[in-house]
């Protein structure tokens, strides 16, 4: 029994070492691009939407024909929140599959090292849902961004609190990592020059009850509570701050944390009328064609994560890509493609306020937020506010 | 008041965890790494089972959570933990670590890494002064934990099967030479180890999330039965009030973010102090 | 010449040698040029792995010193790596020291630092020891992230570092990273397997195998638990600064307790007390993920694409470690061994009734 469950598992090696050693041929009738993501690790949750929305894209987009006659062919890789795994996936991708592009990624502590490795490579990267601020002006080579960088929404969030109320004390809480703390100080900054008084609390990545947190942010008498972190806090804290006492208005920042969570969060704290949501994206109660597209692109070819917010992220990439290689023109190569996206605009209208807009010294472009209030009756997100335009970071790092 | 009650529901949580993890270490004197990870693979099996029939059910839930413990208890111990007798002790320790490894990876394929809420009773039942309130489900949480303790004593004192197992915890082949099954007893430990987690798990995803993240629960639970002593049950609950008391205390008086360590540092002045614990024997270190 | 049979030995100079028989200094022959030649035999992305392997095993060495050989179970290994990586920053940022300088000095400051980790070892053992460093990596963590949280421009993605220079020579691409780490792990080898074949490596043994007796036999315990510990940091410490030049990259968010867990698993996995399974776990554990990562690309596409295979991934790992454990706890070495004796002895089974243990 032993020697032969050893020999077993010797032989699945040596088959899996030669695997790995091999060298693959690939297609090439085809746009070949990779999508690097975790799918496995911790945020599984939340990246594996996204990942989806953007399959949901490629796949209507292969089904009308593709890109002129061509399709498009996506490498998808597992990164498990693994800066190591992202980086051995994006070099086995450009190496082996020869892919012209790499998309997606996963928590910016994993895009850092993958951004420098591929400016290596000189192969462009577009990540969406984070983003870090080598895509901000002035912008590193190769390295873009159409997701949530952490200091652009902390400062957005600081000016959409105005639509609830113009004034008081805001109390921030976010957990102990370096993202968080950078949303924190941003959003500090931002509401302290509007006029309002700032406190926070900062509690550690794991914790066993919430409670004890809640209370200490209770106990600074906030009138407004911003969350910065991500679904599994904001399920643990509101009900938390509502058993404490605290009965005014909470906001959701919006870093993967999808509708579902805010709807079970509500109901949690007691069908609760003073949850608030910011985000990048429009939400899936949104009632606009191009919201409709993409809730009908998912009755029809089904993802395994419910309809959320993080599925519009990644359809708006698919449309960025589709623009991108539309633009590029066949064949197109890593060189063609980059240059293609540094002067990319593309109409995402009705996922976002605006378009995606790249330029040479900036990566990222301007970003549109919006402020949405939980309507616990009618069990949907209900807008409160226009689109607000961020163009710049108001607070640049130094 | 809100305070003495976060306080006691933090406790019942640690404390259920740590008295799973004396109760295996006393049995069959393994210090289980994947204690966390049962914790919140019985509360997801708690939630699925009670959505079994369709409608929410609680008895189903219930029934489902107890098989889980059954199941996993013989399983883990028939297949790995027997086979690992006469190996030293990291081998034994190494398999719980692998084992909540390969718990963890069956959240993400069964469940999907689906962020998973408990809300049963989840209602304010009492206000307290002060506008903080406490649910259905703390009061029962901590009901159920003292229920659990006065049980684990009635069954460890009065049956005939609790007193074979302090038997086969004294001395295993001593009790086996007296006739004591002491296969039962061990998978029984587990058994009972594993209920002890699920039930921690289930109040765990009442009052916070579910998720692969919350696994760590399992390092606070481990940190709570040394500092009481790994082989006192007495010791477990004590151990238990003692880091949520410090924890607590940190997050309100010194800082937030401090309390993840801080029962590792309460650990290390108990074990400067008193190295097997409050309320653990003294016995030879080698085997620890 | 060793006429008397490949078992014996006839002079204390041959009892030293580490290659004694003749097939094994031709194995390492061969291994060596295999080694030599192998990046221009495969992909840039394997050579990328097996600098992965390099980096580890110097962090797999330094473990299997304190955990294998002396016996102190420690859990915070990842903490020096990120010791390393940091020292790294501190020193390439604001002294912009170079990089054959900065080397040193990150092994000397986790050794400083192993120094202070190690001071519980000498009152606790086992589980005990295994949490008290448990809480040491906390703190370590803790000021690493504050550490980049004020680091003033953009640290949410990692303080980069440049690319390190030895002298003109700029060492930056998977190859040349390869050889360079190649000759680095040799001489580190080299120079941990003298470290266990003389004084310290005996006195280890003798604190893993009974300490108490040890003492009696008069083994200085502070003086070699805490050796122990300072070598085995220093270890970490270097390779977590290699690693930092490496990826050009430092994030504290890569330092967590499961990477701790996974340099245990390689020690484990690989045999416990000996240098060569330190080594072959190394290798064994870092390429175990890409391995099935491969092994599931040959799948069809369709099934890839449900996340569902991915967790089935991770499950694989755990699932390996608890099956070699349960069936091959001695490791990878001593499957090793096996082979050795196997065509030692060949075409005999069995051993001859009058021989001298190996």
């Amino acid at each position: 029994m032993k020697r032969l469950v050893l020999r077993s598992l010797f032989t699945a090696l040596v088959l899996a070492a030669c695997a790995l050693s091999a060298n693959l041929a690939s297609a090439q009738n085809s746009y070949v691009i990779g999508y690097i993501t975790d799918l496995s690790g911790p945020l599984a949750d939340s990246y594996t939407p996204t990942w989806e929305g953007f399959e949901l894209y490629i796949k209507a987009l292969n089904d009308r024909g593709g890109i002129g006659g061509k399709k498009i062919d996506v490498v998808l890789d597992d990164d498990g929140l693994k800066a190591d795994r992202a980086v051995a996936a994006a070099k086995k991708q450009v190496e082996r599959d020869n892919v012209i592009g790499i998309f997606g990624l996963s928590l910016s502590s994993t895009q850092g090292p993958v951004y420098v490795e591929m400016r290596k490579a000189g192969v462009p990267v577009v990540t969406t849902f984070s983003g870090i601020l080598d895509a901000l002006p002035p912008a590193k080579p190769f390295s873009y961004s159409a997701g949530v960088v952490f200091e652009v929404a902390g400062e957005a969030i600081g000016e959409l609190i105005k639509n609830i109320k113009p004034n008081g004390k805001v109390v921030g809480m976010t957990f102990d990592s370096v993202g968080g703390r950078a949303a924190i100080s941003h959003n500090k900054r931002m509401v302290e020059s509007l006029g309002y008084t700032w406190d926070e609390v900062i509690f550690p990545v794991t914790t066993s009850d919430f409670t004890p947190f809640a209370q200490a942010a209770v106990e600074k008498k906030p009138d407004i509570v911003v969350g910065h972190y991500g679904s599994g806090q904001n399920l643990g804290v509101i009900p938390a701050l509502r058993r404490s006492g605290y009965t005014g208005p909470y906001v959701v920042a919006s870093y993967g944390v999808t509708e579902d969570t805010v709807r079970q969060a509500a109901q949690r704290a007691g069908n609760d009328q003073n949850v608030y949501y910011v985000t990048r994206y429009s939400t899936v109660y949104d009632s606009n064609p191009a919201v409709a597209e993409v809730a009908a692109a998912q009755k029809k070819y089904g993802t395994s994560k419910p309809f959320s917010s993080m599925h519009l992220t990644g359809w708006a990439l698919g449309r960025f890509v589709e623009s991108a290689l539309k633009a590029c023109g066949w064949p197109c190569s890593r060189e063609k493609l980059d240059n293609v996206i540094q002067t990319l605009k593309v109409d995402v209208s009705g996922l976002t306020g605006g378009p995606i807009e790249m330029s040479p010294q900036d990566h990222y472009g301007p970003s549109y937020w919006r402020l949405y209030v939980w309507n616990e009756s009618a069990k949907k997100m209900e807008p409160k506010g226009d689109w607000l335009k961020k163009t710049a970071l108001k607070f640049p790092v130094q | 008041m809100e305070f003495a009650a976060t306080v006691v529901i933090l406790t019942c949580t640690y404390a259920l965890l740590a008295a799973g993890i004396v109760i295996l270490y006393k049995a069959g004197r393994v210090v289980n790494f994947a204690h966390g990870e049962l914790a919140i693979v019985g509360g997801y099996v708690f939630y699925s089972s009670g959505l079994m029939a369709g409608d929410e059910s609680l008895w189903l839930a219930i029934a489902g959570a107890l098989a889980f413990s059954i199941v996993m208890g013989l399983v883990i111990y028939m297949t790995m933990m027997r086979r690992l007798v006469g190996e030293p002790f990291y081998v034994a320790i190494l398999v719980t670590v692998g084992l909540g490894i390969v718990l963890k990876s069956a959240i993400l394929v069964i469940w999907r890494a689906e962020r998973l809420t408990i809300d049963v009773g989840v209602a304010p039942a009492l206000r307290l002064a002060g506008g903080a309130s406490l649910s259905y489900m703390d009061i029962v949480s901590v009901l159920l934990t003292i229920a659990f303790f006065a049980g684990l004593y009635l069954f460890f004192r009065f049956t005939r099967l609790g007193v074979q197992f302090r038997g086969t915890a004294e001395n295993a082949l001593l009790a086996s030479q007296r006739g004591v099954n002491v296969n039962f007893v061990l998978s029984l430990s587990w058994v009972i180890a594993i209920m002890a987690a699920s039930l921690s798990g289930v109040l765990y995803g009442g009052r916070a999330f579910l998720s692969t993240e919350s696994v760590t629960i399992g390092l606070a639970g481990l940190t709570a039965a040394l500092v009481g002593g790994l082989d006192s049950l007495r010791g477990a609950v004590a151990g238990a009030f003692i880091v949520a008391l410090a924890q607590y205390l940190t997050v309100r008086l010194i800082s937030p973010v401090l309390s993840e360590a801080v029962p590792f540092l309460l650990l290390l002045v108990v074990m400067s102090i008193r190295p097997w614990g409050l309320f653990g024997t003294l016995e030879e270190f080698d085997r620890v | 010449m060793s006429r008397a049979g490949t078992n014996l030995r006839t002079s204390y100079l041959e009892s030293n040698e580490v290659l004694h028989r003749p097939y094994q200094k031709v194995l390492m022959a061969i291994v060596l040029a295999v080694a030599v030649l192998l990046p221009a035999a495969t992909s840039t992305y394997f050579v990328h792995l097996l600098d992965l392997c390099f980096l580890s095993a110097i962090g797999a060495l330094g473990l299997m010193l304190l955990t294998g050989y002396c016996g102190q179970i420690s859990l915070g290994h990842a903490a020096f790596l990120a010791v390393g990586a940091f020292t790294t920053v501190i020193l390439t940022v604001h002294v912009r020291a170079p990089f054959l300088v900065v080397l040193p000095a990150a092994a000397v400051s986790g050794a400083l630092l192993g120094f202070i980790v190690g001071l519980p070892s000498l009152r606790f053992r086992g589980v005990y020891l295994a949490i008290s460093t448990l809480a040491m990596h906390y703190a370590i963590i803790y000021l690493a992230t504050s550490y980049q949280a004020n680091f003033g421009s953009s640290a949410t993605a990692g303080i980069t570092i440049p690319d390190p220079a030895i002298g003109p020579f700029v060492l930056a691409g998977d190859q040349a990273w390869y050889y360079f780490l190649f000759v680095l792990l040799i001489l580190i080898t080299a120079a941990c397997i003298n470290l266990t074949r003389t004084r310290p490596g005996r006195a280890w043994m003798a604190i893993r195998d009974r300490d108490i007796a040890a003492q009696a036999l008069g083994v200085n315990l502070t003086y070699y638990k805490l050796l122990a510990f300072m070598a085995s940091s220093a270890l970490a410490s270097l390779s977590g600064s290699l690693l930092a030049y490496y990826s050009n990259v430092v994030t504290v968010e890569k330092y967590t307790l499961d990477l701790a867990v996974i340099y245990v698993a390689m020690i484990i996995v690989g045999g416990m007390g000996s240098i060569l399974g330190a080594l072959l776990g190394a290798i064994f554990i870092t390429l175990l993920p890409f391995a099935i990562d491969s092994l599931f690309g040959y799948l069809p596409r369709a099934w890839r694409f449900g996340s569902t295979l991915f967790g089935v991934q991770v499950g694989a790992v755990g699932t390996c470690i608890i099956l070699f454990l349960l069936f091959e706890p001695k490791g990878l070495a001593e499957i090793w061994r096996r082979m050795e004796v196997y065509f030692d002895r060949w075409p005999f089974r069995y051993r001859p009734l009058e021989t001298v243990r190996r």
